[in-house]
């Protein structure tokens, strides 16, 4: 009789959203891997048609609530798109600054308060004493995020002012000049944060990955750029929606996708890990410099390190908004007329957790007639379930199985999923 | 002093309400000594068996598995508090209440089968007694502090039960539906955002959802005359809190 063997969760904590894992072993042989999305459907892309694309900014954020200004701005850039409307500079800096506000938000959060407490073997980042100096500098990090999306959007979860070519209004230069002061000090900090996680000990599974990220073009990509992978794919938004392919998996209620041009059966990931394989040379001095310094080489390959590409990307996102605070000037107007017209637009911005797709169709006066939302966790699952099949297949004879058991939940956390944003795609 | 043990839930919801809790920040570290979490799945690996001083449910009830949740919620907590539109309203997944869920289906998945979903969102309080209901899309992180201290000094959290109109008069903002003829809900909503959207210059869009006794027919009378018909009326009550609004309107005509 073969030996098997299961290796479960049901509910995995310290991730947004829920869902399980099964890994099935035969032999020592993992022969079944599952990430089990069991979060209940909410069926936005039904509900949008009939809708106006503000509804659409509105509506798409409530989709998550960690990165809510990711579906807004990405909403508002697909049907500026449709409409051709090119909003000014100050603009798109200004939507550079609030899309940064969330990344140190939601960066913040899975650093310290979700993931962080994995390497030091603790439930929670509450509970010890010895965290409590980790978690500190977390909030303090995530406050300084929320305050930028609080000044530019009235608020840091669900924010109002986005609207279709540029603002509802616009934030006084005097108030974001405020937050320089604490901004520079936590930069200073973020540099000892990178430090720290690059201390942090992984255990070693460096494996081959395609990594999908935006491709800078003169700046670390956020919000414009083609999209670009690891193995040489170069393609405009457009075309990346074009061969994205979906697939339905019976014990999820999240659609898996893969890239259908690639070989066979190519899973891709997207995220923080792959942002900064491809685009480190965009990254300021100060940071390369210290990157080089503490030895660590592109690509990083382990998916747990995946928390020095967040650390990175915070340092980054604290310089950055720094060099945009100080260069803004307000524009005379806070948005741009336009005249809805018919046609349809693909938009992709880098989200926290990687790039996010949305895609409308809307008719003569502006009302959406289709939408398409891919969000980045759903891109991710099925790369999940293939590195989980990898971890438990190098591990499974050397690890016990409370070991195993935790390690695949760890992996699973390392990837930020964001369950409830992944329920959510449309196959046309 | 004992502290109290508190369980977080979730259900079908955007996590963002949770997130209000947790930007409590450096705040949250002062309200550890109070509360001992013993259930909060996007905060801690820890469950602790028994029963909870407190329960925060966040999210709606669209599956039978979440209705068994939280009978079993109830039953085990002391009080229970919803906090949320998808909690207190159905949030906007209640959109499908008005809807053909098969078609919803069927149009964001390529096979229905193993889709399971209940037809309507509803109020967590139409399935169990709820104590107290925090509203809005996404509550504020001062309301849900509020009831945490409220609840540690066994007083009733002293929220507001008028109308945005009061908060837009207290910042001095200029009525949006008067001066400028937008059509903006907040003569008909919950204060407790702090007036955000007029403060941007928006109308409001009703995150709070209806205040209690509101004469919604009657501001529909007002959008007539500013050229938005009854579809587009119900359009802008059809949000993040369409089934209380519907729900409201029906008993207002019936008072």
């Amino acid at each position: 009789m073969s030996r098997r063997r299961v290796i479960k969760r049901d509910y995995i904590s310290r991730i947004e959203g829920e869902a399980g894992f099964v890994v099935e072993l035969k032999e020592g042989i993992p022969v079944g891997v599952r990430i089990n999305v069991w979060e209940a459907p909410r069926f936005f892309e039904a509900f949008l048609r009939g809708r106006t694309p503000q509804e659409a900014i509105d509506f798409t954020a409530r989709i998550c609530g960690i990165c809510p200004v990711a579906y807004q701005i990405t909403a508002a850039l697909a049907f500026e798109k449709i409409f051709h409307i090119e909003v000014p500079e100050p603009i798109k800096d200004l939507r550079r600054l609030f899309y940064l506000g969330e990344w140190i938000e939601s960066h913040s959060l899975h650093i310290f308060l979700l993931h962080g407490p994995d390497f030091f073997d603790l439930p929670d980042a509450w509970s010890s004493k010895d965290y409590l100096e980790i978690l500190k500098k977390g909030l303090w990090f995530k406050r300084i995020g929320n305050s930028i999306l609080n000044i530019i959007g009235g608020r840091s979860i669900h924010p109002v002012s986005v609207r279709i070519g540029g603002f509802y209004s616009l934030p006084q230069k005097r108030e974001l000049l405020r937050l320089v002061p604490e901004i520079e000090r936590a930069f200073e900090e973020s540099l000892r944060v990178i430090r720290w996680t690059a201390g942090l000990s992984f255990k070693d599974i460096k494996k081959e990955h395609e990594f999908v990220s935006l491709k800078g073009v003169d700046e670390y990509p956020l919000i414009y750029g083609p999209v670009i992978s690891s193995s040489g794919l170069e393609v405009s938004m457009e075309e990346f929606i074009t061969i994205i392919k979906e697939f339905q998996r019976p014990y999820s209620s999240a659609l898996f996708s893969m890239i259908s041009n690639f070989r066979e059966d190519i899973p891709y990931l997207v995220g923080p890990l792959s942002r900064v394989n491809i685009n480190h040379q965009f990254l300021p001095d100060e940071i390369k410099g210290l990157i080089k310094g503490l030895g660590i080489e592109f690509p990083l390959k382990d998916i747990n390190m995946s928390i020095i590409a967040r650390a990175i990307e915070i340092s980054y996102a604290f310089y950055e908004s720094m060099r945009l605070i100080k260069g803004y000037e307000e524009p005379d107007r806070a948005s741009v007329d336009y005249e809805p017209s018919s046609g349809k637009a693909t938009w992709i911005t880098e989200a926290p957790r990687g790039i996010l797709i949305h895609s409308y169709e809307v008719d003569e006066g502006g009302i959406i007639k289709e939408a398409r939302l891919v969000p980045p966790t759903s891109q991710n699952l099925y790369h999940m379930e293939r590195m989980l099949q990898e971890l438990v297949k190098d591990y499974a004879s050397e690890s016990r199985h409370d070991t195993l058991k935790r390690d695949c939940e760890r992996l699973i956390r390392a990837y930020d999923p964001c369950i409830s944003c992944s329920v959510h795609l449309v196959a046309v | 002093m004992k502290r109290l043990r508190i369980g977080i839930f979730k259900l079908t919801s955007c996590d963002g309400c949770q997130l209000s809790l947790l930007n409590l920040e450096e705040r949250l570290l002062e309200m550890f000594k109070f509360y001992d979490i013993v259930h909060f799945k996007e905060g801690t690996d820890r469950t602790v068996k028994g029963s909870f001083d407190i329960a925060i449910i966040e999210g709606s009830i669209t599956t039978d598995r979440q209705k068994e949740e939280v009978f079993n919620i109830r039953e085990q907590a002391r009080k229970v508090i919803t906090i949320g539109a998808c909690a207190t309203s159905g949030g906007i997944q209640a959109l499908r209440n008005w809807a053909s869920l098969g078609e919803f289906k069927s149009y964001v998945y390529p096979s229905v089968e193993t889709i399971e979903s209940l037809s309507v969102s509803i109020p967590v309080n139409e399935h169990i007694y709820v104590d107290y209901e925090l509203w809005g899309c996404p509550v504020s992180t001062e309301a849900i502090e509020e009831v945490l201290v409220a609840f540690i000094l066994e007083k009733r959290p002293a929220l507001p039960l008028y109308s945005l109109c009061m908060e837009c008069k207290k910042k001095a903002i200029p009525c949006i539906l008067v001066s400028s003829g937008q059509p903006c809900l907040g003569p008909v909503t919950k204060a407790g955002c702090g007036a955000l959207c007029t403060h941007f210059r928006r109308p409001c869009y009703g995150c709070f959802g209806p205040k209690e006794g509101a004469n919604i027919n009657s501001l529909a009378g007002i959008f007539e005359g500013l050229d938005i018909p009854e579809r587009d009326f119900i359009k802008l009550l059809d949000k993040m809190n369409s089934y209380a609004y519907r729900k409201a309107r029906i008993e207002g005509i019936h008072e």
